[in-house]
This record gives C-alpha cells, sequence and structure tokens, in this order.
C-alpha cells in the first residue's frame, strides 16, 4: 500500500484517463460485485431461458472471488510495486490453507461419494473406524 | 501544530475527550431516533399486527388464507420492528465503546505530566539527529496482557453481569475482578501507545538489518507476518465450513440430485444464504434480506478505497484542494485526509449495524447458533465482525491523530501500515460473502 511511480498498465490508465490505478481498481471491485450478487440474485439469465446451476454459480464466485481478491492484495494492499518480499510472504501460507482445505475439508466421508477420489484424502478410518 | 513539530502539549487530549462527546452525541441521538422513534412507532405496528394475528386464530371464520396473510403481516411488522430497534441500540453500543476509548485513553495522557511528552520535545527541527531514537513500544506486549486477563474471566464476567441487571444468578465477584482489571490494563496501555505514536512525525522507523526483510521497515513486516497468521485463523473456519458443509443436502445439492437416495425436500438443510437469497430454500429471501450483505459489501470496499485515498492524499506533496463541490469536503491537506478517515470509520461503523441487524432477521426466522449451520455461520461471520470492530477502534485514534497532529508525506505510514490490516479484511470478506450468503 506504499506509494510507488506509476509503471505498466497504471501509467498507461492515468495518462489515458487522468484516473489513477486506485480508481480503476475501485471501479472494477465495485463492478464485480454487483456481478456477483446477480449471479445468485437472478434463477435464469436475465432475458433467457438458462438456469443458473450450481456449478455455473461456483465458477462465477470463484472467479469473481480471484479477481476481486488480486485486485485487493495487488493495488491496494500494493504487492505490486512492494518489494517480492512481500508477496513471497503474503503467499507462504497458501500451502498451509489448502493443506487444511484439502486434508480438513475436503475429508468428510459424505463427500468422498459425491466428489473425485483424487481431490479427498480418503482416509481409512474416515469411513471405517 | 505542525506535523513537523513533534511536540504534543497535554492539552490536545483534551480534543480526544471533546471527540469522544461529539460521537457519543451522535450514538444518542441516533439511538433516540431509530430505536426509541421509528422503532417504538414500529413496535406498536407489530404489536397490532401480533394482536390481529391471535386474535384470528381464535376466530372460527377466518379462513386459512387470511390466516396465513396475517401471520406473514406479523412477521414483516416484526422484521421491520427489528431493523430498527436494533439498528439503535447497535449505534449507541459502538458510539458508546468509541467514547470509552477516546476519552478515558485522553483523559489519562491528559492528566500525564507535560514532562511525559518532552522527550521528544528536543526534535522539533533537528529531527534529522535522531534517526537512531527508534520508534518500538512495549505497550502492545502490555496490552496482550491485558486481553489475556481480560478473557480469562470474560466467560463468568457476562453471567456476573446478569444478577447486576436483575437477571437473576449469583453474583462472583472473582472472574468480574479479573476481566476488569484485565480492561484497565488494556485501557491503560493503548492510552500509553497513543501518547508514545502521536509525536511520531516519521524519523527513527526500526529497519531491518537482516534478511529477509532486509531494509524494510519492521513494523511493515511486522504488520504483514500478522496478517498471514489471520489468514490461517480464516482459514481454519472455511476448512471446517468445508467439512460440514460438504455433508448436507442443500437446496443447491437437492436440486442437482446429489443427496443421497430416497432424500426428501424435507431433508433440505437451511443455509443463512437460503434465507437471505432470493430463491432460497427458506422461502424468506428477496431483494431486501440480500441487501445488508450487498450493502456490507460495497461498504468495506468504498472504505477500502477511501482509505488508500487518506494516504494517497497523505503522502502527495503537492496535494491541491479540488475545484468542484469536493472543496467543500476536503479543503486543505490536513481536513482532507482527516475526512477520508472519518468516512472510513463511518463504513466501518455501518457494517457492524448491518450485520447484527442482518442477525437479527435471520434469529428471528429461525436461523440460530443451536444449529451447525448456524454456529458456523455465526462463528466465522463474527470472528470477521471482531476484526473490523476492532479495526474501528485503532482508526478512531488515527482519526484523532489526523485531526491534531496530522499525516503527511513523512508520518503516513502509520496510515499505510493501518491499511494493510483494513484491505485484508475487506479480502476475508471477498470470501466469507460468496461462501455463507450467496451459496
Amino acid at each position: 500500500m506504499g506509494e510507488h511511480a506509476a509503471t505498466g498498465l497504471e501509467k498507461w490508465l492515468l495518462d489515458k484517463t487522468g484516473k489513477d490505478i486506485y480508481f480503476w481498481n475501485f471501479q472494477v471491485l465495485m463492478f464485480f460485485t454487483l456481478f456477483e450478487v446477480g449471479a445468485v440474485f437472478f434463477e435464469h439469465i436475465p432475458g433467457t431461458d438458462i438456469r443458473i446451476s450450481r456449478f455455473m454459480v461456483w465458477g462465477i464466485l470463484i472467479v469473481v472471488g480471484i479477481i476481486k481478491g488480486y485486485g485487493i492484495a495487488a493495488y491496494f494492499m500494493h504487492l505490486r510495486g512492494d518489494p517480492r518480499i512481500y508477496t513471497r510472504t503474503a503467499l507462504f501460507p497458501v500451502l498451509f490453507v489448502l493443506l487444511m482445505l484439502w486434508g480438513i475439508g475436503l475429508s468428510n466421508p459424505e463427500a468422498i461419494t459425491e466428489l473425485p477420489s483424487w481431490c479427498t484424502p480418503d482416509w481409512d478410518y474416515a469411513t471405517n473406524r | 501544530m505542525s506535523a513537523h513539530n513533534n511536540f504534543v502539549a497535554n492539552s490536545v487530549w483534551s480534543r480526544a475527550m471533546l471527540m469522544a462527546g461529539a460521537i457519543l452525541t451522535i450514538g444518542i441521538v441516533a439511538f433516540g431516533a431509530l430505536g426509541l422513534g421509528v422503532g417504538s412507532a414500529k413496535y406498536d405496528t407489530y404489536d397490532s399486527a401480533k394482536t390481529a394475528y391471535y386474535d384470528a386464530m381464535e376466530d372460527p371464520t377466518v379462513t386459512e388464507d387470511e390466516l396465513y396473510e396475517l401471520h406473514h403481516v406479523e412477521i414483516d411488522a416484526h422484521l421491520s420492528y427489528l431493523t430498527y430497534w436494533i439498528a439503535g441500540v447497535t449505534t449507541l453500543v459502538i458510539c458508546i465503546v468509541y467514547a470509552m476509548f477516546l476519552g478515558v485513553g485522553g483523559f489519562i495522557n491528559m492528566m500525564q505530566p507535560q514532562e511525559e511528552h518532552g522527550h521528544d520535545d528536543h526534535h522539533g527541527d533537528h529531527h534529522d539527529d535522531h534517526h537512531d531514537e527508534h520508534h518500538g513500544s512495549a505497550s502492545p506486549i502490555i496490552m496482550c496482557i491485558g486481553v489475556l486477563l481480560f478473557l480469562m474471566g470474560f466467560p463468568d464476567f457476562v453471567e456476573s453481569t446478569r444478577p447486576l441487571l436483575g437477571q437473576g444468578g449469583s453474583f462472583v465477584a472473582g472472574d468480574m475482578i479479573l476481566s476488569m482489571v484485565g480492561l484497565t490494563i488494556i485501557m491503560i496501555s493503548i492510552a500509553n501507545w497513543w501518547r508514545e505514536d502521536l509525536p511520531f512525525i516519521g524519523y527513527g522507523e526500526q529497519i531491518a538489518t537482516s534478511a529477509p526483510f532486509e531494509g524494510e521497515h519492521i513494523r511493515k513486516a511486522g504488520i504483514w507476518v500478522f496478517i498471514m497468521s489471520e489468514v490461517m485463523v480464516f482459514a481454519t473456519f472455511f476448512s471446517s465450513y468445508l467439512r460440514i458443509r460438504t455433508e448436507w443436502c442443500t437446496k443447491w445439492a437437492f436440486d442437482e440430485g446429489k443427496c443421497s437416495v430416497g432424500a426428501t425436500e424435507g431433508d433440505i438443510v437451511l443455509t443463512a444464504s437460503d434465507y437471505l437469497r432470493p430463491g432460497g430454500a427458506a422461502g424468506t429471501g428477496d431483494f431486501w434480506t440480500m441487501l445488508p450483505g450487498a450493502v456490507n459489501t460495497f461498504a468495506l470496499i468504498i472504505s477500502s478505497y477511501t482509505i488508500v485515498l487518506a494516504l494517497k492524499t497523505a503522502k502527495d506533496k503537492d496535494w491541491e484542494a479540488p475545484k468542484n463541490f469536493l472543496r467543500f469536503f476536503l479543503p486543505n491537506k490536513k481536513i482532507a485526509v482527516r475526512n477520508y478517515l472519518i468516512v472510513t470509520l463511518a463504513l466501518g461503523s455501518m457494517f457492524i449495524v448491518l450485520k447484527l441487524v442482518e442477525w437479527s432477521h435471520l434469529i428471528a426466522e429461525g436461523f440460530t447458533v443451536g444449529t451447525v449451520q448456524g454456529s458456523i455461520f455465526f462463528v466465522a461471520t463474527g470472528a470477521h465482525g471482531m476484526h473490523v470492530f476492532a479495526g474501528l477502534l485503532i482508526m478512531l485514534y488515527l482519526v484523532f491523530k489526523a485531526d491534531t497532529v496530522g499525516y503527511d508525506e513523512d508520518n503516513g505510514q502509520g496510515i499505510e501500515y493501518f491499511g494493510l490490516y483494513w484491505h485484508f479484511v475487506d479480502l476475508a470478506w471477498v470470501v466469507i460473502f460468496p461462501a455463507f450468503y450467496l451459496y
């Protein structure tokens, strides 16, 4: 979140629009939040008979979450522009988070029947105690 | 008082007490208007609707459809009453806590002998000579001891307050005293922390001298490491949620035929999103139930932007007041930084108020902490709410400093480091909102 000289995309946006990267990042975050809420607000894609399925909602929420997360971390927290060590620090717990989501989150015996075997721990004692 | 003169007179702290009074007034007015004013009127409407419904239940001439309609009128009236009453009470409580923090902190520092501030007096125009004087503080450690004691006594502290409020039970002084001692230590350490930081003008920032953060500000590295520990805290909530959620036969799973063979609609597990989103299985969701969560999402994003603007303004050496109508809001750099921080504080406070209004609606609808799905929802969103509230208490001090000493390009990193925490809270909501509210 430190102040850095605008480069690349940031400089281009500033030159073309007169608004800095924070402003545009804010606009993108607002737009995608609206999109995210809309995804579950409507049962069908507006103007069509296409039902918004569970997997479509998953896709939208995950993609929008990644975009918003990147926008906040890269520009508002200014990991882009700050020394690399901060990005590495930020990414350090990701391994543990993934391990927790896999080892705890997907360890439910009921989940094993629904999810592919490769993405569940599939421990014996989960089903045969 | 210039930001380049780090002499802080004791009298400055009286301004904290003044701000505390102003905040308390806002809380009382909000409670009067929302809770006692509109809330009372809404309660009368609810009372009438409830009486009409119960009378109709006794009346054999009333049809099932009419009874159904009356019941819904009663529910709507109850939720409407809850909205205003909870908003009023929450605003009042928040303002009391804000006023207590600012007022007590300000009072403690105002009562200090002037010499207590004198250690920085000579920095004035010769701050370059004191680069080696660091900005470290023991106050956070003392505060942690206070938090430890407060939490040790907290569970029974709550029980001990019941007899004092005439709600039955027996009064046990021990844990209450432990909590009060903890709270006192917290207040004193925070006041001391403020007193140490207020004169700070950006010189004497400790620099890391070894890898991996060599050359970086220790405070910045520290806040990042702290944020990473917070990531793990929220990861426990998500992994727990995922663990139990995959077991539930939710409306989504039922519609997709993913529930166990023979499952009927009666087996569907109702999640918070079933109550909140339109088309949810509880049948209570519509635009209005979705609104608080959605507004809160926008509020956090806007607050993230306003704190970025506060930092950007503070760091901008060539800052000029805008030419349009915003010049009334941002007449000069010092006031602009302060006002951006006040907007951030207001948006964060609104987040808490709307969250509790939403909780009250969910509880009234039957989604309580007594169920597994309610438990994980309230714990995860409550933990996030506590993070927001803790951030707001810190932001109170930032507003105070911006209003008195001021932030500029030299000491703006105070906003930057707090901003990192605030953005993290926003980032956590980016995950919590879709996971708990939308899906």
